[in-house]
């Protein structure tokens, strides 16, 4: 078996090292080879015409279930903060897939409202076999994002028509897709299995368009693609270098490998290592800077920067193009913040780190920043990007074990 | 969220629970009492009044997780809503009269991102929005009607 995913991921594989020595001619007097769990991860510009910074990309396979008809997606965001697989239609349509919405027990279409921090996607949930490196997930429902705005629309209550900040297509998303590999399995999980009344989250749609909130078992949400491989499914390690720059490089290439403690090349190290356990939310928790209050925490590589309040950090005037993140006056400061894991894992470590004043200090055509914050008036600490650079980032899936680990969990 | 209850319930009255039938369609941030009570029954929630000297705090607990916190001057008017919960609420519902202050404002930001905190603060009216699956959170307050000797971080 693992001999035959060789051979099938062997010629789209062009960027996994990993394969160094095999001539792709496997036969029976071949020791088995271990499935290709490394998955190449750019931060660059993003697709065409976005502009984005400290955006993690990865090339995914995305196959009518159980076809040959198949796209490779590319600048797919990678995402620890959220959990399931959502591409955008038009970029599905361009690479010749289409796939077919799941239905309810009524024949009803199902369309998810997710929600993200500042905006959501909508669009059907549909079946889709996914390949990542030389790892698949068969029948993984994904989210479309319907950007073609070709799907039954929300009901004027859902938050996907209320916020003014649905993001479906390749601009306001600054990539094809997200790639949601946190600590879960499904994006909602148990709160969408019972609720009474059922949560804005997912709809069944009638043929006639009209969407009703509806509860959706475990099996039938979005899902972390990584959860439903055959092996390697206990988590990833996302494996990025330190900037040259500190004020900016223009690229930065690494790696995620999948699988935690399962092949040679995702051990965990024996010493040096801070869990940190999540709670049913995902999060941990982090005091800043000396501070007091206890605040919900994540690795979040979805986010572009490290997000928290500091009502003494000077924000960026409204004027530039950094209105939204810090400018401290002093061009740099440093700061820290220390993590606590929920549960059985309870490690708690400080991390040192400095926001700079990004109009004073940063490479103007660079895409990878590491002193870069944002989030005045957050309740919550979020270790966006930034903390990626230089650092192996682990993350357990829950009720999965990692050797004597047991996620959820985050650990670097 | 256990630390933002700590001070109110240190402050808190013993209050029972409080149920609320009538029903009118009237939203919330601006609203009046029955704005809170179309809340709830949209939620399908529970009341949970707390009196303070300066305002009250209404808070609406449904059995699907969602939660609202509502705080109402003196004079009856609700001049800030708090929200948690594994979804997102209704904010057309929620904002009232400021819905179309807040869209126009999303409209205009230019840093509107699905990956950062959502946050549009005029000088009528500010909206916060964060968290992720799951475990979303945010609020909307009417600064001009905070009561005096209380302060933003007073609204969680």
């Amino acid at each position: 078996m693992r001999i035959t995913h060789l051979l099938v991921v062997l010629a789209p594989c062009l960027l996994c090292a990993c394969i160094g020595g095999s001539n792709g001619t496997a036969t029976s007097t071949v020791p088995p080879t271990p499935t290709v769990n490394t998955l190449a991860v750019v931060v660059d510009a993003g697709p065409a015409g976005v502009g984005a910074i400290n955006r993690p990309y990865v090339t995914v396979k995305v196959c009518v279930p159980g076809s040959t008809t198949c796209a490779n997606i590319d600048h797919v965001l990678v995402d620890t903060g959220s959990w399931g697989l959502r591409l955008v239609r038009s970029v599905l349509t361009a690479g010749g897939v289409t796939l077919t919405p799941s239905t309810d027990a009524q024949g009803q279409t199902i369309q998810e409202c997710a929600a993200f921090s500042g905006g959501q996607t909508w669009g059907p949930v549909a079946p889709a076999d996914v390949t990542l490196a030389g790892e698949v997930a068969a029948k993984v429902p994904v989210q479309v994002l319907d950007d073609t705005n070709t799907s039954p629309k929300p009901p004027s209550t859902s938050v996907c028509v209320t916020s003014g900040s649905v993001h479906n297509a390749v601009p306001e998303l600054g990539a094809n897709g997200i790639l949601g590999v946190g600590v879960f399995a499904q994006d909602c999980g148990m709160a969408c299995v019972n609720a009474a009344p059922a949560l804005d989250n997912y709809y069944g749609c009638t043929a006639a368009g009209v969407c009703t909130a509806e509860n959706i078992a475990l099996a039938g949400q979005v899902t972390n693609p990584v959860a439903l491989f055959a092996a390697d499914n206990n988590g990833i390690i996302i494996d990025l270098p330190g900037l040259q720059n500190p004020n900016g490089d223009a690229t930065v290439q690494g790696q995620i490998l999948f699988g935690l403690a399962t092949q040679t090349d995702n051990a965990l190290p024996a010493t040096g290592l801070t869990v940190l356990g999540a709670d049913a939310n995902g999060d941990f928790t982090a005091t800043y800077n000396g501070g007091t209050t206890v605040l919900p925490a994540l690795i979040d590589s979805g986010s572009d920067d490290y997000a928290f309040a500091d009502p003494s950090m000077q924000p960026c005037p409204s004027t530039t193009q950094w209105v939204g993140y810090y400018c401290p006056p002093s061009g740099l400061q440093n700061v820290s913040a220390v993590n606590t894991g929920v549960g059985p894992h309870n490690a708690t470590n400080t991390v040192q780190f400095a926001i700079a004043d990004p109009n004073i200090s940063f490479v103007a055509t660079a895409t990878a920043f590491i002193n870069l914050g944002g989030g005045q008036g957050s309740t919550r600490f979020t270790w966006g990007m930034p903390f990626f650079y230089g650092r192996k980032v682990y993350i357990g899936i829950e009720k999965k074990t990692s050797g004597s680990l047991t996620g959820p969990f985050y650990a670097y | 969220m256990t630390l933002h209850r700590v001070k109110w319930v240190s402050l808190a009255l013993a209050f029972g629970m409080t149920s609320w039938c009538v029903a009118p369609a009237r939203a919330a941030l601006g609203g009046d009492a029955a704005s809170v009570a179309s809340d709830a029954d949209a939620l399908h929630g529970a009341i949970h009044t707390t009196p303070l000297q300066q305002y009250d705090i209404h808070e609406i607990t449904a059995d699907n997780g969602m939660r609202l916190r509502e705080f109402q001057t003196r004079s009856g008017v609700v001049f800030a809503v708090v929200w948690s919960g594994p979804a997102m609420p209704d904010l057309q519902k929620l904002l009232g009269t400021s819905y179309q202050a807040y869209t126009t404002a999303v409209a205009a930001a230019n840093h509107s991102g699905l990956k950062h905190p959502l946050r549009v603060a005029t000088s009528d009216l500010v909206v916060e929005s964060e968290g992720h699956m799951r475990a979303y959170s945010g609020r909307a307050y009417l600064p001009a009607l905070i009561p005096a000797g209380m302060s933003a971080a007073d609204l969680r």
